[in-house]
């Protein structure tokens, strides 16, 4: 939508009237604009009303069942229990056994493993490839970037395969440089490994996402800052410690935050290739509620687990909302 | 401008056209997919040859219609017009299945009865399958001279034997689904050394898993065997692999006759000391909610019927449910195994019994439990704590 030349009120853009009211309760806009707004109301209709049946009215729902038990109200005693309960965190074991560590525990271990290794990977991808001119960079890309493309659901598949005893290439390379139990062996069937294995091979499915989004930041980045850098001598990790490194921080704030919400809701890829399992060594929040819902039949427990995954992607959505009125 | 008419005109008939065609067909939901199904694929062809009515199969798990189905039914609807399903669930979701009394009125069941609840007929058994043991290949046995065991020290000893064969990765193989292969194994080591009383006690709740007699069956027998088996391997492909001399033995039920290349080679024997084995029906239902409900009826007719279940007998792979079957109407390895289960006595498979959010726990607990020994006793302690409450 094309802006209005006139001046708009002050206040404004920072989502405030001037009376410090919200936007949203700001006193109608003059004519012209009306139309304007009526305009992008009503190609915003269908949407709204299908958000509002789709998305706000679920989630009040969640919300509202979550606080309830079969026996009527139940406060915040889901979330107690939750708190209490082995499959969600078990700290009995967190990082003194091997898993399950319990299903939050699993989601942090995420995280923390595949965070930093699908952004910086990524990262470097992009920058690598923006050097190298040569045939094969064009096929490297495509197979990166085939992960994301790649069903979740297809992408378990791949997972359960590539670390299958006989038909998976890594236990075999493994077992080829004299590795043990369980890594020689099927990695979703120990429970030492089976997190693991479903973690390292969900970041080839998401780097590609993290390549892009950066190769589409260092386009962006004039050329003649690079150029400049070179005149006065300085060498390539100069280059990218101190020209391409800050211009693309706010893309990889946005992958980053992207990332984290991706990993909070990870579930296809679980039900796929582990179940959760063995012993709910592989389980995670997602998973975990829908077992509750669908399994346990107890939709006041899954509404709980799916109120605590909102809760814990609150702060980065809300971020990321903050980010993009900001602009 | 009329082009685009005559276009939009095309599109529409096909659209038409291809709506038509599939809302024609009958919608069958079974667990069996590849070799397994084909038997009852034949069925269904004689059944769309002689009604002229179209059917479409499709494969679909019961663990995964479990979690589609009570919102599919909340919405009033059905993926399905038959669907196969354990007899617990549909007996849990009774209300929403169409009354087949009339349908099986003149059937002679044997070994099982039709799930009734409140005087309407929701779920017919339509064949029966047995978990009778270990299976070998007869050629295998052969070539190394070995023999099926009669003692516990002979199992072992049979164990040891094939785990040193040359190119053999272990002795028996472990297939796993969703890891109900493990738990018909499981279930075999407590019927043949915690017995049947011990086993009927599990399922009603009055044993329980960390309970002296339960922990001896897994300490003293299948912990010792698990050193011979293999990890959990998906279970198609483990029945390859063993088929190929990967692996000596493998635990199955009789389905295992119609997805082997030679069911005469096949052998099979309990564990020694076993007195019954699992076993237990596969049960259709028909949703009220079938749009084609009168025609759904008349499979479940046919199914049922003699010319039906004689159809099935012949294809192997499972017992059919019809007293008025001869026994003539199967291939000979099920003949085989007929002869070899006389003097078993039958129990009810036990985590499908029991079903609900334990059959889940079961499941997972024993994929741990066979690649980590050492974790019996969270194993046990979580199938306590997980068995449905009162």
């Amino acid at each position: 939508m094309r802006s209005s030349p006139r001046a708009e009120p002050k206040g404004t853009r920072e989502g405030k009237s001037r009376k410090g009211l919200p936007l949203l309760f700001w006193r109608l806009p003059r004519r012209g604009r009306r139309e304007e707004w009526l305009a992008a109301l009503g190609f915003l209709f269908l949407g709204l009303v299908l958000i509002r049946f789709f998305v706000i009215w679920p989630s009040i729902r969640t919300l509202w069942f979550s606080l309830f038990d079969a026996k009527g109200f139940a406060g915040p005693s889901n979330f107690v229990a939750l708190f209490r309960d082995r499959e969600i965190l078990d700290f009995s074991r967190f990082l003194r056994r091997e898993p399950p560590w319990g299903a939050l525990f699993h989601n942090l271990v995420w995280i923390f493993v595949h965070l930093p290794f699908t952004v910086g990977l990524g990262l470097i991808l992009a920058v690598v490839f923006s050097k190298i001119k040569s045939w094969w960079v064009g096929i490297a890309r495509g197979a990166i970037y085939l992960g994301i493309v790649t069903p979740l659901i297809v992408g378990g598949v791949i997972i359960r395969f590539l670390f299958d005893k006989h038909a998976g290439m890594v236990p075999q390379i493994l077992g080829a440089l004299g590795a043990p139990i369980p890594w020689s062996a099927g990695w979703v069937a120990y429970p030492e490994t089976a997190l693991l294995a479903l973690v390292i091979g969900s970041i080839w499915l998401w780097t590609g996402f993290s390549m892009v989004l950066h190769s589409a930041g260092l386009s962006t980045i004039d050329r003649e800052l690079y150029e400049a850098a070179q005149i006065d001598g300085a060498s390539e990790l100069a280059q990218f410690r101190y020209i391409t490194l800050p211009l693309l921080r706010p893309v990889t704030l946005v992958v980053a935050a992207m990332t984290f919400l991706w990993e909070l809701k990870i579930f296809d890829i679980v039900y796929v290739a582990t179940m959760g399992g063995p012993g709910g060594a592989s389980n995670v929040l997602a998973l975990e509620m829908y077992f509750a819902a669908f399994r346990e039949l107890d939709p006041y427990r899954a509404s709980a687990i799916a109120t605590l995954i909102t809760l814990f992607s609150l702060p980065v959505g809300y971020w990321f909302a903050r980010r993009r009125l900001r602009r | 401008m009329r082009s685009w008419w005559r276009v939009l005109g095309i599109l529409l008939g096909v659209s038409v056209l291809f709506v038509g065609a599939w809302a024609e067909k009958l919608v069958v939901i079974g667990p069996w997919s590849g070799a397994e199904a084909d038997p009852f694929i034949a069925v269904l062809d004689a059944f769309k040859a002689k009604t002229g009515i179209d059917y479409e199969y499709r494969t679909m798990r019961a663990e995964d219609l479990s979690k589609v189905l009570p919102a599919q039914f909340g919405a009033g609807m059905a993926p399905g017009d038959v669907i196969f399903m354990w007899g617990w669930w549909i007996a849990k979701f009774a209300d929403h299945m169409a009354d087949l009394t009339d349908v099986i009125a003149d059937v002679p069941f044997a070994y099982v009865s039709p799930l009734v609840v409140n005087g309407r007929t929701v779920g017919v058994p339509y064949v029966v399958f047995v978990k009778p043991g270990f299976w070998y290949r007869k050629s295998f046995f052969a070539e190394y001279n070995l023999k099926p065991p009669t003692s516990w020290p002979d199992f072992i000893s049979l164990l040891k034997r094939i785990k040193a064969i040359p190119g053999v990765e272990d002795a028996a193989a472990s297939g796993d689904g969703v890891g109900w292969p493990l738990s018909d194994t499981t279930e075999h080591f407590i019927l043949a050394y915690g017995g049947v009383n011990t086993f009927l006690g599990l399922i009603d709740g009055t044993v329980k898993w960390e309970s002296p007699e339960v922990r001896a069956v897994f300490e003293d027998y299948l912990v010792p065997y698990l050193d011979y088996a293999s990890e959990p391997i998906e279970w198609t492909s483990a029945l390859d692999l063993w088929w190929e001399g990967k692996y000596g033995i493998y635990f199955m039920g009789n389905w295992i006759t119609g997805m082997v290349d030679d069911p005469s080679d096949l052998g099979v024997f309990a564990l020694p000391g076993a007195k019954a084995v699992t076993g237990g029906p596969d049960i259709f239902f028909v949703p009220k909610y079938s749009k084609r409900l009168e025609d759904a009826k008349k499979l479940a007719a046919f199914l049922m019927s003699k010319e039906g279940q004689e159809l099935r007998a012949a294809g192997g792979g499972k017992l059919v449910v019809r007293a008025d079957v001869s026994p003539t109407a199967y291939p000979p390895a099920e003949r085989a195994l007929m002869k070899a289960l006389e003097g078993f006595s039958l129990v009810p498979d036990m985590d499908d019994t029991i079903g609900g959010e334990w059959q889940a726990a079961f499941w997972d607990q024993l994929k741990l439990l066979w690649v980590k020994p050492g974790a019996l006793d969270d194993v046990l302690r979580v199938l306590d704590e997980k068995f449905p409450k009162g």
